[in-house]
Formats: structure tokens, sequence, C-alpha cells
């Protein structure tokens, strides 16, 4: 049986893990909300600071996530975690700012240009953790549980024993991203089904 | 046992897989100097389909693939609920609608052939095309679905030229793969689409066997291929491992070979790794240039086409090994049947995947 063990919301004023806040947004500092998080969860992983907003995202999630499951990086093998990422808008957020770049800016950035990908963030997430295992990103109209329990548990019956599932939606101040960890042998947790997870997502249009 | 087949490519080399099959044959390339489409104005080897005019050229693409497929199966297949469409892309419609790149053409697709359930478009940078034959195949071994069509489509826009130009990525001449003398990518464009099914019967054409494949990331550089070629040597030896087929059974490689010089390096690493140095090797990037996340699509349909009529396309614009494991690249063409190959890609990210297809 597969459970989801661990989970996050990021929104654009509110971070939590398990349903507890860890951060809130304020309002008036001159960081933006993601490196607020990055700085008062005290990570250091100076990458962060090249990232673009999906990544840094994605990262922050995977970072708290692994945080509270404090076993996670010792008790699998570096290619039985997982990832299966989707969003509604691809990479677009950074998509306008590499368009502006040579429309307005003069010149195409290469720096910006590498960030027009949305499965980018997996490979940020894979290259923090050392994790070899499979990795997709899918754009979908809307969060969809049937599309992460499906291929969810295909990860896990092909030789994973974790996967990290996640909505990640990033669209300049529109923030949306939820992800959580799913376990094939772990002691508590929830049912790694439909319900569940759209319970848990609490996305307003799942 | 997973069966594919109706395999169907659009490109410059023509809007039919017989006419591509012709023109592959007859070793011809789709790359063209095409004036002023560079960032500067400069002029650029491209395999751009200079011909096609539609107001959304994406949706036309994967409309066109969808119908030139259900030519080839039966036609029950398209609207049935055990059916599902995924398609690969990196950038979908982007010059229409930058915020969402899929969202018009997908809803078309499915009130156009009324499709019976939500298509997944899985945007996985260059692996996107095999990964998504992967996924076809594992949703119908995990009896998800009973039958998939996989459509690979991507555009040449100002958006991609001016982003790997700006990454000094695009070669002053067509591609050359492997090549002592290759100097980069040539952009390409088009589509391809194959079937996957759990049933022989539904394909007019016949089919052939698909051996589900495996991903795996380099956890390397996110636009640099590993120097160890470990994220490909991992995905390669897990797709043999998992279908119990040994690296001397594989008959010919479809490689990526993007003829940029890490990239062909880092494969030749990992094949000589996995002890696949002798194998036959093309990569078709001569063909098509790169399409992006076509490209695993277009080039496993090309592959199938190899297998169909028994020959070994030769990897266009190699003549001189130059990566520092030669590989068996192959430089004309050969008569053969073979009945094992291997088909692999790489892309930014540190995404790996690879596949296998085997005659019946």
């Amino acid at each position: 049986m597969s459970l989801i063990t661990t989970y996050c919301h990021l929104s654009a004023d509110h971070f939590s893990v398990n349903g507890e806040l860890v951060a809130t947004r304020e309002k008036d500092a001159a960081d933006s909300w993601f490196k607020q998080i990055y700085k008062e969860q005290e990570i250091v992983y100076p990458k962060f600071y090249k990232m673009d907003a999906l990544s840094q995202a994605g990262f922050l999630a995977s970072e708290v996530i692994k945080r509270v499951n404090k076993g996670l990086a010792s008790k699998y093998q570096d290619d039985e975690i997982a990832m299966l990422f989707a969003n509604q808008s691809s990479s677009a957020d950074t998509d306008l700012r590499f368009l502006h770049s040579y429309e307005q800016n003069g010149a195409p950035s290469p720096s910006l240009f590498v960030y027009t990908l949305p499965n980018i963030v997996l490979g940020e997430i894979a290259i923090r953790n050392k994790w070899f295992g499979e990795n997709m990103f899918a754009v979908l109209p809307k969060f969809a549980p049937g599309f992460f329990v499906d291929y969810g548990q295909i990860f896990l019956s092909t030789g994973a024993k974790a996967v990290l599932v996640g909505w990640l939606e990033v669209m300049g101040d529109q923030i949306e991203v939820f992800v959580a960890l799913v376990e094939s042998e772990s002691e508590g947790g929830m049912d790694f089904n439909k319900h569940n997870l759209s319970k848990l997502a609490g996305l307003s249009h799942a | 046992m997973t069966y594919i087949g109706a395999e169907v490519i659009i490109s410059p080399l023509g809007g039919t897989t017989a006419e591509n099959w012709a023109a592959m044959q007859a070793n011809r390339s789709g790359i063209s100097l095409v004036k002023q489409a560079g960032f500067d104005n400069a002029d650029l080897y491209l395999s751009k389909m200079l011909d096609l005019v539609a107001d959304f050229k994406f949706e036309k693409l994967i409309s066109d693939a969808l119908s030139a497929v259900s030519e080839n199966i039966d036609p029950a297949i398209l609207t049935s609920e055990r059916t599902i469409v995924i398609v690969s892309s990196t950038k979908g419609e982007l010059d229409k609608n930058i915020t969402d790149q899929f969202g018009k053409s997908i809803e078309t697709l499915v009130s156009r052939f009324r499709l019976a359930n939500q298509p997944i478009v899985l945007s996985n940078a260059c692996i996107s095309g095999v990964l998504a034959i992967n996924a076809a195949s594992n949703l119908i071994q995990a009896k998800v679905y009973d039958h998939a069509i996989v459509i690979g489509c991507d555009l040449i826009s100002g958006f991609v030229v001016f982003g790997f130009q700006s990454l000094f990525a695009i070669s002053d001449q067509p591609c050359a793969p492997f090549d002592a003398s290759r100097k980069g990518i040539t952009m390409g464009e088009g589509c391809g689409a194959v079937v996957v099914s759990e049933t022989r019967e539904i394909f007019k054409n016949g089919a052939l066997q698909l051996l589900s494949g495996t991903s795996a990331n380099d956890a390397n550089h996110i636009s640099g291929p590993s120097r160890t070629g470990e994220g490909l040597f991992r995905s390669v030896k897990k797709t043999l491992e998992s279908n119990d087929v040994a690296p001397e059974e594989i008959d010919f490689i479809c490689a990526h070979g993007t003829a940029t010089v890490f990239n062909d390096e880092m494969e030749s690493i990992a094949f000589d790794r996995i002890g696949l140095t002798n194998v036959p090797l093309s990569s078709l990037k001569g063909y098509f240039g790169h399409t992006l996340g076509a490209a695993g699509v277009i080039e496993t349909a090309a592959s199938m086409q190899m297998m169909r009529h028994g020959v070994l396309l030769k990897s266009l614009g190699y003549k001189e090994s130059g990566t520092s494991i030669k590989l068996n690249v192959i430089a004309e063409n050969i008569p053969s049947k073979p009945v094992t190959v291997l088909k692999t890609a790489s892309g930014f990210g540190g995404g790996n995947a690879s596949l296998i297809i085997k005659s019946l």
C-alpha cells in the first residue's frame, strides 16, 4: 500500500507543511516571497539565487518535505525517488521574462533561456539531492488527482519506492503549489488515492 | 505484450510518412539555409517547413497527425473511452499564447476528433517524445487505458532560435552528429505520431513490439550533459535489464546525437559503459534537425520505418569519428533487418530516456 506521508502548500502569502504554517509573507520586505522563505528557513544552497520562480517553488517544497521527513535522504537509494509534477501554464512566467530580454532589453538572455522549460525544476531538485530516478512533467488544464495517482502508482510499481507528486503553478503573483511525498513502505500516512490527494491539495479548481 | 504501429511523420521532408521515408532513403535532408532567421538577422541553417501556412500551426500539425493515424488503425479506437492521447512538446503554440501554450490546441483536438479523455501533454525538454511513448506503454500495462496515441510536435520560433543562439549552441553548417567537425545543433520542426496498444489487430499495416523503457536524471547540470553519461547509462541499463535484453542483442541504436561537442561525447561514453560501442548507430538530426519535444516520436517513427523496409539509414553529416570513444556510426545505408532497436534521448533538466522496439 502506498501512503501520502508528508505534504506542503505554497501560496502567494503562506507556506505550510502538513497543514501547519511555516512562513507568512512579509508584504514590505525587499526580498521576494521565495527568498524570504529561503532565508527564514535557513536553507543554504547558493544555486537557489540563480533559479527561476518555478524552480524555487519546487525546491522550497522539496526542502521542507525533507526537513520534516528526516530519514528521507538515507532511506532510499539514489534512483528510488521519482518525481511527477504538473501545472497549467508550463514555464510561462519565465518565458515572458525571456521574451522581454530580446524584445525590450536588446539581447536574448542565456541565463533566462535555460529556465524556459517546466521540467528544469525536476533537474534542480535532482541535482540538489543527487537523485537519479525517473522524472515527468505534464501540462494539464487543471489539477488532476487521477493523473497523479495513476502515474504515481506506475512509478511505484516499476522500481521507485517513493514519489514526490506536485502541482506547481507559478505565474507572476499567482502561486498555487502543492507537493506531496508518497511512499510505498511507510508506517503512517493517508492512502494515496484521488479522494485524499484532492482533499489535501485543497486547490480551488480541483 | 504491447504493440506499436501506425507511425506518422510530417516534416520538411514531406507531409506523409511515405514521402518522408522516400526522402530519407535517398539521404535527403530537410535542412536548408533560411534567410534572416537569427536574432542578428543572420541566415541560419534550419529544418523548417517552409510551405506550412496556417494561422495555428501547432494545432494544424497535431490535427493532421491524428487524421493520418486514424487511417492506419481501427477507426473506433480514436473515440474509445479506453484511449488516451499523449502529446509531447516543449513550446506548443507559444507564438499565439505564451501563457497558455497548449490549452486551445488540445481543446480543439478533443472536440474535432471527439476524444473521450482529456489528453496529457508531457513537456520534458528533448526527452519528451521518448518519455511519452514509455508513458503510453506504462499506462496500458497498468490497465489504465487499452490504447494510446502519442503525438510529438514542436515548431521553430524566434523564441527557441534566439535562445539557442544565446547559448552559442547553433552550428553555422548543417549539423554533423558524432563527426569530428561537428559545431552544434540545427533547429528543426515537425510532428510525429505512433499508436501504442495492447491489441495487435487494431493496426492495418502491421505492428511491432514495444518494450517499455525507463528514464533517469543526470543530477548533474540543468543545461549541460553529464561528462560520464550517468543518466543515459542508467536509463539504458534499466531499460535493457527490465526487459531482459542483453546489450549483444541490440541490432541498431537510434541515438539522440544533437551534434554539440559535449552531447555526442557524453553519449559515446554512456554507450561504451554499457558495451554498445560496436552496435550500428545513427542520429537522425541530419535529416530532421533537432525537433525538441517532437524528436523522440519522429525518430522512433523513422526507426520503425527502417525496421519495416529493412534498411539502416546512414547518419547524415558523419564522416570521421569525433568522440573519444569511437562508435559504430553508420556512414552508408545498410540493407539490414534489425530485430531489436534501441532509441535514446537526452535533454535539458538532466533528463535521459530510452526504449526498445522489436520486430515481430
